[in-house]
């Protein structure tokens, strides 16, 4: 077990940022905690770090309580923090290279690990460049390098791709993987639910400082009752050909809104068929006709009542 | 060691705008230095004046002879005409500002021991005018003693004796004399200055390091890290400590190097003493800045409004002497203020026995408070913000 909290709890005063939440990342994980802004994530990482004092609960990193003075903890720990933070002041080289020296004290495992870490990170034609001429993509990456230079154990990266291109989004996620082939658990928190589908092998789902559900996606995607969901371009639509949709099995709940119908079912992923039937039956004009499976989106829809897509930046 | 490294870096980044208040220092004491220098070797410390008088004699005697013979020493005789409105005019005019009648018969009454006067026209309340009178009653009053105590002394013998008299002189030597004083107070400037440019790139250096590490992301990035928060600001202090030992010597340097005469003298040791302590104080005064300025713009903008503000009403561009008892007053809850009252002493002291130093360290001390109460201000301000973070 590389973290295990149990029971942990945060209060801002009446805000209760953490409540008895309770996980544990196993080693090789890529854990995802997923969540609205404010669900609480980054105080969870931040008690995990001890960087924030909690009021309750226990904490464990590698089989040993938390403590802000355990320093060889600390030592295989890398942290990517949710803002940049850098020193304006250096290079891509020499910012790296302080945050690895504070990890690594020989000078020539340190210059290997730098120059592994700009390679890693694709930033080998960035190392002389100030931070303030990066892009930001380039700057995600320098945020990460200088996270990861010191080759950590377990590596916790909060919001890494906030703001951030669809290119250099891709590059970090691919990154995060290639790190844990490398050996790295990591721990990612995001409230983008198509990154943790993408790179997490579980999934904690948070929600007001609690724990709504974990498990891999495919468990997590179980626990509701949405099936598949088929999305019709429709020219319009009377109730009776509604009701005719609504009367095939499986089919839960059948809606239109600006020319939209969305069409859901309960169980089972092959209910295509049946409703291009119907829909032929019926006389019901179509255009484009589209199937998806339920998303995260949709499971933390069902159970907290919220899109969680709405929640987020 | 990264984080001081780290700090030297930082430090080392903004010395193009530190390097700004050491040379306006350079350009303004060169200024300085070239106006100052010849006006201290013209400086004599004391030069003797003589009045201008007019001795109109009704009567030659060798006794009133004498007399004008021994106020020769201090005065400058002018022929007049012996008219009323010429005397008159001399003495509207300023040509004379004593006028002197011996009367007739003065000699023989003065030798037969009858109470006789000179006759005397002055302008008032002139100090040369004085001096004259004590030369006349120091002449009278020494004949006046001979003439009682040797019976039938005649006039050449008395004068003689007058003469072999006043010839006697007694040597002074100066102890303190005005042309090193002078120096004194051209290193006494240098000094004070330093209150606006030491300070100025103190603030700068410290602040740009404090900045930094006041980044909440930078400060719990570093927290993560393996190294203990004790060794970072350890590191921390140390970076501080260096920046300010390193300005303050290349400081004290200038102002030796133009001030090389005096370079060697004890002022000079109390000077640099005196700047040392005013240096702890503005690293002090820089620290709690960093910790409430929120950008370098800001900390900026404040250094600039402190120096100028506290040099202003402390007495470094304006000698202390020239302000307002009210400004004084305000500019004694500066630092800068006692820093230049110290250099002042310092700069007037000839002797450096412990009651004159104890002014000077008084002095010294009251800055030392201030800095101890700057730190402490900046510890709490620097937790307040940090808990609102």
């Amino acid at each position: 077990m590389v973290v295990k909290v149990e029971n942990l709890v945060k209060r801002y005063g009446d805000i209760v940022a953490a409540d008895h939440l309770s996980f544990s990342v196993e080693e090789g994980e890529v854990f995802g905690l997923l969540g609205p802004n404010g669900s609480g994530k980054t105080t969870a990482i931040n008690c995990i770090l001890s960087l924030l004092k909690y009021d309750s609960g226990t904490i464990e990193i590698f089989g040993r309580p938390a403590r802000p003075d355990d320093y060889d903890i600390k030592r295989d720990i890398g942290i990517v923090m949710q803002n940049v933070a850098v020193y304006k002041e250096l290079t891509v080289y020499e910012n790296i290279d302080y945050f690895c020296g504070l990890y690594i004290h020989g000078k020539n495992e340190r210059k290997r690990l730098v120059e592994e870490a700009i390679e890693f990170t694709g930033l080998a034609d960035f190392r002389r460049f100030y931070p303030r001429k990066l892009s930001g993509g380039l700057l995600r990456r320098l945020n990460i390098a200088c996270g990861i230079a010191h080759k950590p154990k377990l590596v916790i990266m909060d919001e890494p791709t906030v703001a951030i291109d669809p290119q250099s989004r891709n590059k970090i996620l691919e990154g995060i993987l290639e790190l844990n082939r490398q050996g790295a658990t990591i721990i990612y928190t995001t409230h983008y639910m198509e990154e943790v589908e993408q790179i997490c092998s579980r999934i904690m789902i948070m929600d007001r400082g609690r724990a709504i559900a974990i498990g891999t996606k495919e468990e997590l995607k179980q626990m509701i009752s949405l099936g598949e969901k088929i999305t019709v371009e429709t020219f319009g639509i009377t109730h009776s050909q509604a009701d005719a949709l609504r009367a095939l099995p499986n089919i839960v709940s059948v809606e239109c809104k600006d020319r939209m119908l969305v069409i859901k079912s309960s169980k089972g992923r092959n209910n295509l068929e049946a409703v291009l039937e119907c829909m032929k039956t019926h006389n019901i004009q179509y255009g484009r006709i589209y199937s998806e499976l339920p998303t995260l989106n949709d499971v933390f829809l069902e159970i907290t009542g919220k899109d969680l897509r709405d929640q987020g930046v | 060691m990264q984080v001081f490294k780290l700090c030297m870096k930082i430090a080392r980044k903004n010395m193009p705008l530190m390097m700004i208040y050491l040379v306006v220092f350079l350009v303004v004491s060169l200024v300085m230095t070239s106006s100052l220098a010849g006006e201290q070797k013209v400086e004599e410390p004391f030069t003797r004046v003589k009045s201008k008088m007019a001795f109109i004699n009704e009567e030659n005697s060798p006794l009133v002879e004498g007399l004008r013979e021994e106020l020769s020493k201090i005065a400058e005789f002018v022929e007049l005409p012996d008219e009323t409105e010429a005397l008159q005019d001399a003495l509207f005019f300023r040509k004379v500002t004593y006028i002197l009648r011996v009367p007739e018969g003065f000699t023989g009454k003065f030798m037969s021991g009858e109470d006789v006067q000179l006759e005397k026209t002055i302008i008032p309340d002139s100090a040369g005018n004085v001096y004259i009178d004590l030369s006349i009653d120091k002449y009278l009053n020494a004949a006046r003693l001979y003439i009682k105590n040797i019976g039938g002394i005649t006039q050449e013998s008395l004068v003689s004796r007058l003469q072999e008299d006043f010839s006697l002189s007694a040597p002074v030597k100066m102890q303190a004399p005005a042309g090193r004083q002078k120096d004194q107070s051209y290193a006494r400037f240098f000094f004070n200055y330093m209150a606006y440019s030491l300070l100025s790139i103190l603030i700068l250096g410290i602040t740009a390091i404090m900045l930094v590490f006041n980044d909440k992301g930078l400060r719990m990035r570093n927290a993560c890290s393996p190294v203990n928060a004790t060794s970072i600001n350890v590191q921390f202090m140390l970076a501080g400590a260096v920046l300010t030992v390193a300005a303050w010597m290349i400081m004290v340097m200038c102002c030796l190097f133009f001030n090389l005469e005096n370079a060697l003298s004890i002022n000079t040791v109390y000077f640099i003493l005196n700047s040392f302590v005013f240096a702890l104080c503005g690293s002090s005064l820089s620290f709690l800045i960093g910790n409430l300025a929120k950008s370098q713009d800001v900390a900026s903008a404040v250094c600039n409004v402190v120096t100028l503000g506290f040099s202003f009403i402390s007495g470094v561009f304006v000698p202390q002497e020239y302000l307002a008892e009210l400004v004084l007053k305000i500019a004694s809850f500066t630092p800068s203020y006692w820093f230049v009252r110290a250099n002042n002493k310092i700069g007037e002291m000839t002797k450096f026995d412990l009651s004159s130093l104890m002014e000077v360290f008084s002095d010294m001390l009251v800055q030392v408070a201030f800095a101890v109460a700057f730190l402490g201000i900046a510890l709490v301000a620097g937790k307040k913000r940090r808990y609102l973070e």
